[in-house]
């Protein structure tokens, strides 16, 4: 976040820190302010941030990714493109540009409603005020084609040359506290902490960091094969307690039992139907230092609270989202009748009788635990981080220079603030900068990742590239003087991130060269649907009269375990727009965190933000006799129904609705407040605004698509 | 008044002239950099001003004879501010912004100028609940956990691990996060996920 203060030009995509990252604010108005850089803002809703903004994009939810290409194509017709960047250090590039060439500013106009002239305007303040620093949010993301969206900001950003290079990047502001940290760690139905996957390779190192037998492992699953099956879903696990067990793919059973950890329920969308899963189950289980509307309004006899301490009653590291680990320290014991997670986590371990091969290597909590995921969390570098080192910085942090974030002397001296991942060695400063080729591997510098074989053919051209770096293009000091692999066999039958003794990883940067090779940025992914990712329309269009230029994928069957529709949602749907003619967008408050559990318990910040409310454009407002403050009926395609008061502002345009999502606590308007448990009920209730979010979900992650669906809206 | 002058004159610079005006011709260019510093500090402070009063109304005062201070982290957003907890006799009085943080420089914003409330907060569950009869009851941890760890193992028997999801969180240390996704393959199941996810 720090490194923003260097950028020559900023622009936000779905992203609004004044709201969602306040504190961050301080050092994008530094560049604004010393660098004189230009704030772009592309949101389809005039955000604080962009009031702040010297261009403001208006653009139509969910066509970001025609937005970006628009953007390629001007540049690289402008010739403003950093050749020797592309040249060195990309691949798939031709092939990427024969896409962008489609997404015309005046095309991009018809699919985006940005006017051409703005595109071109955008175009040239990134071009002429470089680096550019990127950021994206969940306005990014939580579409049908976010995945592809996302692909087209990294895209645009290694045409510009920008990637690996302090005040440019993509810098991703990550919502929760943890949630960079937790990703890393892999609560992911697809993965192993540290990204290692499914397959056999990645539980075979993870039983041998965990020191257990492989074969009791799969002892524990239905049957070997369901240890490489993905799981269920945070955005779909609800449909596999709903559409039974013959309609989803989860070995002959529904889910019959729900653990929902520090996890608020409201944040989901379809939150109707989340609503009749959780009355579902045979077992509902909230462990929470706040009830969660997930215990209010499962009414069954078979939900359970478990009183969970805060983060300040317990202890362990975070990740930030610049990857700097912090160790927070316990402020106080838990409070009341209590317990923190680890010793909750030791109650279900004990009960369920594998405490012994789960604690092998865990005498002292938490350190022994960042120990042991430090010792198997190779691929991303999280083994040179020791509780040691991390506790030095908390106690040091003064001593670390705000624009570099490096110590200063001290007992950090050279070090980068949180050691961000990866951090190869205990003697490794931290990589501040991802993929930067301008400081040695030791120093903090990184290429990018072998990660995709040293050659590729494209089946969409035939071409034949090479995927490692240019000749010549290295971190300072590499022994290679260009692209190599990743590093293999140094230790035989191992790699960088199998080898427990870490000699590979040693190996390599002794010869100043990153473990995990130095390759090219890729354009074109092979395994995706999209290799090069396009626009296509959400599945509830406004526009059905570009839905056939721009359709959606065919539909997906066993996707997280459910049947995924597309097409066929799409098809159906096609008129949709005559009944529910507003595009829905949703986003966040200062004052309220993810589904509000937090906040909505804290009193000072509900005086502040008591309210659910719909923000609607005066002109709609006044077409539909709606009056401001006065209650609004919003609903969606799938027979969800809120109501809420209307805020009139122009900061929607007249075909857009905004609604925060932080609220529960009434359904309907009417408050369900008396089913939490007495004394624990919020401060502030509302309507959740997800259950108005329509269906759809990403292809490739599954993310759920609440930025772009569609609603009506009438006076209650 | 002087910040709307300062960011049109920069705007103006960076778009038509390239040529820094600032609010007195005089001024040395490295004194307009000190004070648009000063600005850009001031307006993340400006933002939070109305929370900020409100998380010091009991004013900044001498510590509590005997008090400690604990440097820990918000927990909040992914910004990672850092904050100064006064802790006496083993419960916490009062926060302070960390000045010297290298990431926030001593700003919060309001839900973390009230952080101290995830612990005062008279909402905060208290005790185990179920539900009887439509009707939350308080239990005791043993029995809540020898209910719930029972029904598990029966599910596990009946339907296989696979009946099972845990939704873990975004919420927790990263030790944590580490152990309940270790925990779902012990249990047997790739039915976890979390908040990444959404």
């Amino acid at each position: 976040m720090n490194d923003m203060r260097h950028a020559k030009s900023l622009i936000f995509i779905g992203s609004n820190p004044p709201e969602a990252h306040p504190v961050s604010m301080q050092h994008i108005l530094h560049a604004k302010e010393k660098n004189n850089a230009p704030i772009i803002v592309v949101d389809p809703r005039r955000t604080k941030l962009a009031a702040k903004a010297d261009e403001y994009v208006r653009i139509r939810p969910g066509t970001d990714a025609a937005f970006m290409l628009g953007l390629i194509n001007v540049i690289v017709a402008k010739g403003w493109e950093d050749k020797e960047f592309i040249r060195t250090r990309v691949s798939g590039y031709e092939e990427m540009l024969e896409v962008a060439k489609k997404y015309t500013p005046e095309e991009v106009e018809d699919i985006t409603g940005i006017p051409a002239e703005q595109t071109y305007k955008v175009a040239e303040m990134l071009a002429k005020n470089r680096p550019t620093s990127l950021t994206w949010c969940m306005g990014g993301t939580q579409h049908t084609i976010g995945s592809s969206i996302t692909r087209t900001f990294c895209i645009l950003q290694l045409v510009l040359g920008n990637m690996g290079k302090s005040g440019g990047g993509t810098n991703i502001f990550r919502g929760h506290d943890n949630v960079q940290g937790a990703t890393d760690m892999c609560i992911l139905s697809h993965s192993l902490p540290a990204y290692y996957g499914l397959s056999d390779g990645a539980w075979k190192h993870w039983c041998r960091v965990w020191d257990v037998d492989y074969d009791w492992m799969v002892g524990r699953f239905k049957s070997k094969e369901w240890m490489n099956k993905k799981g269920f879903t945070l955005s779909r696990w609800f449909d596999g307690v709903l559409e039974g067990e013959d309609k989803i793919h989860n070995g002959g059973t529904s889910v019959k039992a729900l653990i929902q950890w520090g996890c608020g329920s409201n944040s989901n969308s379809r939150f109707h139907d989340v609503k009749k899963a959780y009355n579902k189950l045979d077992l509902l289980v909230v462990v929470d230092p706040f009830p969660t509307s997930a215990a209010a309004l499962c009414e069954t006899d078979n939900v359970y609270i478990l009183p969970a301490a805060s983060q300040y009653e317990t202890q362990g590291s975070v990740s930030s989202s610049s990857r700097q680990i912090q160790w927070r320290y316990k402020v106080v014991e838990p409070v009341y009748d209590s317990k923190d997670d680890y010793d909750i986590m030791k109650e279900f371990v004990t009960r369920l009788g594998f405490a012994d091969q789960y604690y092998k290597n865990i005498k002292q909590v938490p350190e022994d635990i960042t120990r042991e995921l430090g010792s198997g969390s190779l691929t991303i570098g999280y083994n040179g981080q020791t509780p040691e080192r991390i506790k030095k910085h908390m106690e040091n942090w003064h001593t670390f220079d705000i624009d570099t974030l490096q110590a200063k002397g001290g007992a950090c001296d050279g070090e980068y603030y949180g050691m961000p991942w990866p951090c190869w060695t205990e003697e490794h400063p931290g990589t501040p900068i991802l993929y930067d080729i301008s400081k040695p591997v030791n120093e903090g510098g990184l290429p990018f990742r072998n990660r995709f074989g040293d050659v590729a053919t494209y089946a969409m051209s035939g071409r034949v590239e090479n995927q490692l770096a240019a000749k010549g293009t290295c971190n300072p000091r590499s022994v290679v003087q260009g692209g190599y692999s990743e590093f293999k066999e140094v230790v035989p039958g191992t790699n960088w991130k199998t080898d427990l003794s870490q000699k590979t990883i040693k190996e390599a940067l002794s010869k100043g060269m990153a473990p995990f090779g130095n390759a090219r940025a890729r354009c074109i992914v092979w395994t995706f649907p999209d290799q090069i990712p396009i626009h296509r329309e959400p599945l509830h269009s406004p526009r059905p009269d570009i839905v056939e230029r721009y359709p959606t994928y065919k539909d997906k069957a066993d996707h997280y375990r459910v049947d995924t529709r597309y097409e066929s949602e799409q098809a159906k749907n096609n008129d949709i727009v005559k009944n529910f003619p507003y595009t829905l967008t949703t986003g966040r408050q200062v004052e309220h965190m993810g589904a509000g559990a937090e906040t909505r318990s804290n009193k000072y910040l509900c005086e502040l933000q008591p309210e659910m409310y719909a923000e609607i454009n005066p002109k709609l407002a006044n077409d539909l006799g709606i009056r401001d403050g006065g209650m609004v009926t919003v609903e969606s395609p799938e027979g969800g129904k809120i109501k809420c008061k209307a805020l009139v502002t122009e900061r929607v345009d007249e075909t857009t609705i905004f609604l925060p999502y932080h609220f529960a606590g009434s359904w309907e308007g009417e408050s369900y407040a008396d089913q939490y448990p007495e004394g624990n009920e919020p401060w502030a209730v509302g309507d959740s605004g997800n259950v108005i979010t329509n269906y759809g979900y990403d292809i490739i992650t599954q993310i759920q698509a609440t930025k772009d669906g569609l609603c009506k809206i009438s006076k209650a | 008044m002087a910040r709307s002058k300062i960011r049109k004159s920069s705007k103006s610079s960076v778009m038509n002239t390239g040529r820094r005006v600032t609010l007195n011709p005089k001024l040395a260019r490295r004194s307009f950099l000190k004070i648009s510093a000063a600005t850009a500090a001031l307006t993340g402070v400006a933002m939070t001003t109305k929370l900020t009063k409100k998380a010091h109304a009991a004013g900044k005062t001498t510590p509590y004879e005997g008090s400690k201070t604990v440097r820990t982290i918000c927990t909040y957003c992914a910004v990672g501010c850092g904050i100064e907890a006064e802790v006496h006799n083993g419960v916490w009085v009062r926060q302070e912004v960390a000045a010297d943080h290298p990431v926030s420089r001593g700003a919060h914003c309001c839900k973390g100028a009230g952080a101290i409330d995830m612990v005062t907060s008279p909402k905060r569950m208290k005790k185990p609940m179920k539900r009887v009869n439509g009707k939350w009851k308080a239990i005791s941890w043993d029995t809540a956990m020898t209910e719930i760890t029972d029904k598990l193992k029966d599910i596990r028997e009946k339907n296989g691990p696979d009946a099972l999801h845990f939704n873990g969180s975004a919420k927790v240390s990263n030790e944590m996060a580490y152990q309940i996704r270790k925990f779902a393959a012990f249990w047997g199941s790739n039915n976890v996920d979390h908040q990444a996810r959404i």
